[in-house]
């Protein structure tokens, strides 16, 4: 049974008290990652969207109307305002073509643009890619940028020094990226082969 | 230190993000989000203030401009309405009134208008003013900094030029925020030599060679290069803990301080070992390839030396009065004479406000004589190098004898106050004296007034060498291990020229050299100048190299060019590169090649290579220590890990320097 989430002292979130945006936070944070997740399944997006919204409310925390509604409807409307806000910045952009390896190439220059991300091919060739690194690479960077640890909890965890985390973080990068070209080289399905 | 900016970095974190297959946000996101909002939330709402007050401050101006206008528009029509009147007495003040109310309402409209057109202005006038300045400060940097070399003369006279510079920043007040100029060639310094206004180190900046398209140019010529004097400079500085200036970092000097342990030639002067490797170096650069270019000089052994005349002039001015420095010289002295022969003679000039001969020539035999007077030197006095050099030149002619080396070592820390204190006539004597036979070398010793430019110009045109001494260990490695190679010569005026096959290779970049830069058409002229190569000696060039995808063929023919030193005989030979020679990646090239990238890695972050942007000395450090234990027991490798490691320090703890972003490719 799931549990009734809890409702929060709306004058606590107004008046700005740590320990109640605290809470509300814990809570309201994974809900609005998983939201923005199920709009475009970019992860890195999700989590500058989630960013966002929060720091929308907690500057914003006065202007809440008690009488309109709750504080997480609220803060959910404010998170599909900047659903549409990221939509019409998207209409404005050129639209991406599947092949990723052209954009690989401009890695280095430019970021990629979040539609490419979202291709389902990418995922699948990065997951490829890491699988295919060796052992200390893909842990340092699945802990560096999927967990979101510091290099120095991964040289904890790992017993190397922070420097050694560096380097191989800066070696993994690089061959990720040899990988990542490699593979999205590779004809498709349904391409000739030769 | 994480590099601003890294679109790399942020493609790669945002793409194994992908990879995560959880529907959860990361823990160490969601603490560090709670965390932000929570110190935002102790934030004072300062924008909200701040919105507020724009908002009085805009609804009280609007209210102050209607009134005004509604005003004006009353006076005005009191003015037309009552002309009649306006010949009466009542009607003169009326209109006297109205015109002053006028005034008063204009002037108040204008100071209402203030806020929303000052800012207009003034930024108008900082824009001027910051042009103004910055057009004076670029033509004073261009007058002291011309792209090609400049003399010491100029360098001497930058102090005076950085004063004018400021100045004329003074001319335009208020001072706009305008980009710091810093004078490029003078650093540092502790005391003037007799309170002149010359103490300073003097580098000069040759700037950094950019990629060039092998379409635009295939050519890359450019004068060989044995010294090591900016490796040993650096190191010092780095001891010191000061980050070198850009301008002291030679790469070629750094890459050139490490042994490579190339074969030696058995017959020919020259052997010549190429290899090349993907490389990735700083960020924006893809399918990039190190070409290493080694070339090894013929070995003689000391038997085989010929016998030596060498003419030490010492300078013993008040600025040498330092342990590092006289101290130093003498201690390099005994090491010397130690490894001489019996058939080989010293004589010892020295200078200070006045030049003078101090021993006439001495063998072995005479031993303790020489270490006498050499402990008998004491300094004092100004600096009158250019007699010094005179005389020193004037002993060494009387001595001349053909076959046998005729050297003429300056031991100095570089500063001349006496006399003719600028290069140029210097110079033209040492050019001369080296046709004739009389070679110089140039060895720098001491930090704080040393002037890199004048001695590495006087090893250059004296056809010897230039090395810079920083300790015992430096001074045994030129007078003891290397004294075959620091006084024969194997090769003068030498030269290289790679031509780079179009077809393969889309551009290129020398790494370094970049003082040493021949015109193509002068390749085979053999009166323009090159470099001295001693026994024994290697050289190194590296070019980062972009190929075209996919072709195969030849990647470059290396031509070299060269005087022999005994016959003067000139001889020219080619050597060819191509694709089937090439490494399949950089860990699979040797461990020289890898030492070589490593070094060239160091310098050119240490003298912010506009193309070591978005590198950092993490993997370099990390190379430098698997180097370190691959080539077990090599001293200079294990001293490259400590030196980079404090290197790194040193940038982590002061903000990065400026990256010379004068480069485009």
């Amino acid at each position: 049974m799931e549990q009734q989430p809890k409702k929060h002292a709306c004058s606590g979130l107004v008046e700005g008290d740590s320990g109640v945006w605290q809470e509300f936070l814990q809570q309201i944070i994974p809900q609005l990652y998983g939201m923005f997740l199920k709009s475009w399944p970019n992860p890195s997006l999700a989590e500058e969207l989630v960013q966002k919204t929060v720091f929308d409310a907690v500057r914003g925390r006065t202007t809440f109307d008690p009488e309109k509604g709750t504080f997480e409807e609220w803060i959910f409307g404010i998170a599909r305002n900047n659903i549409r806000l990221e939509i019409r910045k998207r209409a404005a952009r050129p639209t991406v073509d599947g092949d990723i390896s052209a954009y690989l190439d401009v890695m280095d220059t430019e970021p990629l643009p979040d539609e490419l991300l979202e291709n389902k091919e990418t995922a699948d060739i990065v997951r490829m890619a890491l699988g295919q690194l060796d052992e200390k690479e893909q842990m340092t960077l699945r802990a560096m940028y999927i967990e979101g640890l510091s290099a120095r909890e991964i040289a904890g965890r790992m017993e190397l020094t922070e420097k050694a985390v560096h380097s191989i973080l800066y070696r993994a990068r690089n061959s990720l990226r040899a990988k990542l070209k490699q593979l999205s080289a590779i004809p498709r399905d349904g391409e000739t082969s030769t | 230190m994480k590099p601003e900016n890294n679109n790399l970095e942020n493609n790669i974190s945002r793409l194994v993000k992908l990879a995560g297959d959880s529907n959860q946000p990361p823990k160490a996101f969601t603490d560090s989000l709670i965390n932000k909002a929570i110190d935002e939330l102790s934030q004072p709402d300062t924008t909200r203030e701040r919105k507020s007050k724009i908002m009085t401050t805009k609804k009280t101006l609007k209210i102050f401009a209607y009134a005004a206008l509604i005003l004006l528009v009353c006076g005005v029509l009191i003015l037309v309405m009552v002309p009649p009147l306006s010949k009466t007495k009542y009607a003169r003040i009326t209109a006297k009134l109205a015109d002053e109310k006028q005034n008063i309402l204009l002037k108040d409209l204008e100071s209402k208008q203030q806020p929303t057109s000052a800012p207009t202005t003034q930024e108008q006038r900082y824009a001027y003013n910051e042009k103004m300045v910055a057009g004076a400060l670029d033509k004073a940097e261009k007058l002291y900094m011309p792209a090609d070399r400049v003399t010491v003369k100029d360098s001497f006279e930058a102090p005076a030029l950085v004063k004018q510079a400021h100045s004329l920043s003074c001319i335009v007040p208020p001072p706009p925020p305008c980009k710091q100029s810093t004078p490029p060639m003078a650093h540092g310094g502790s005391k003037p030599p007799n309170g002149e206004d010359v103490d300073a180190m003097f580098f000069k900046n040759y700037g950094v060679n950019p990629f060039i398209d092998t379409e635009d140019d295939h050519l890359s010529t450019f004068a060989m290069d044995v010294d090591t004097a900016s490796y040993t400079l650096a190191r010092g500085y780095l001891h010191d803990g000061h980050i070198p200036p850009n301008d002291a970092v030679r790469v070629e000097e750094f890459v050139n301080y490490f042994k490579y342990n190339y074969p030696a030639p058995k017959k020919d002067d020259f052997a010549v070992y190429s290899e090349a490797s993907p490389w990735q170096f700083g960020t924006g650069r893809q399918n990039s390839y190190l070409l290493r270019l080694g070339l090894k000089a013929r070995q003689i052994s000391e038997e085989n030396r010929k016998p030596a005349i060498l003419t030490f002039v010492i300078d013993v001015s008040g600025s040498m009065a330092r342990e590092d420095r006289l101290g130093l010289v003498k201690k390099s002295l005994r090491l010397l004479i130690d490894n001489l022969k019996p058939e080989d003679k010293i004589g010892i000039a020295v200078y200070e406000t006045r030049g003078r001969k101090v021993m006439d020539y001495k063998g072995l035999v005479e031993k303790d004589d020489i270490l006498a007077t050499i402990d008998s030197l004491s300094t004092g006095g100004s600096t009158y190098a250019e007699e010094g050099i005179r005389i020193g030149y004037e002993m060494a002619e009387k001595a001349f004898k053909q076959g046998y080396i005729n050297r003429v070592i300056l031991c100095t820390d570089g500063v001349a106050n006496e006399g003719q204190t600028s290069s140029a006539d210097i110079l033209k004597v040492i050019k001369e004296k080296a046709d004739k036979g009389i070679t110089l070398s140039a060895i720098g010793f001491g930090m704080g007034n040393y002037n890199d430019v004048l001695l590495e110009q006087l090893g250059d045109k004296g056809n010897g060498h230039y090395a810079y001494v920083d300790t015992i260990a430096e001074a045994k490695r030129i007078f003891e291990e290397n004294l075959t190679g620091t006084l024969q010569l194997i090769a003068k005026d030498a030269k290289i020229q790679v031509d780079f096959n179009p077809d393969v290779v889309r551009s290129y970049r020398l790494i370094g050299y970049e003082n040493r830069d021949v015109p193509d058409e002068r390749f085979r002229d053999d009166k323009y100048d090159g470099g001295e190569v001693g026994a024994g000696h290697s050289v190194t060039a590296l070019y980062e190299l972009k190929l075209w995808p996919e072709k195969k063929g030849k990647i470059a023919t290396t031509y070299v060019r060269y005087k022999n030193a005994e016959t003067g005989s000139v001889t020219e030979f080619k050597s060819e590169f191509n694709t089937s020679q090439l490494n399949r990646g950089f860990d699979d090239s040797s461990k020289q090649f890898r030492l070589a990238a490593t070094v060239a890695e160091f310098a050119e972050i240490l003298r912010s290579s506009y193309w070591a942007k978005g590198a950092t000395l993490e993997p370099v450090l990390q190379q430098a220590q698997t180097l370190a234990g691959e080539f077990k027991g090599d001293a200079d490798v294990i001293k490259l890990v400590d030196l980079v490691s404090k290197a790194r320090q040193l940038m982590l703890k002061s903000p990065a320097k400026p990256v010379e972003d004068s480069q485009s490719e």
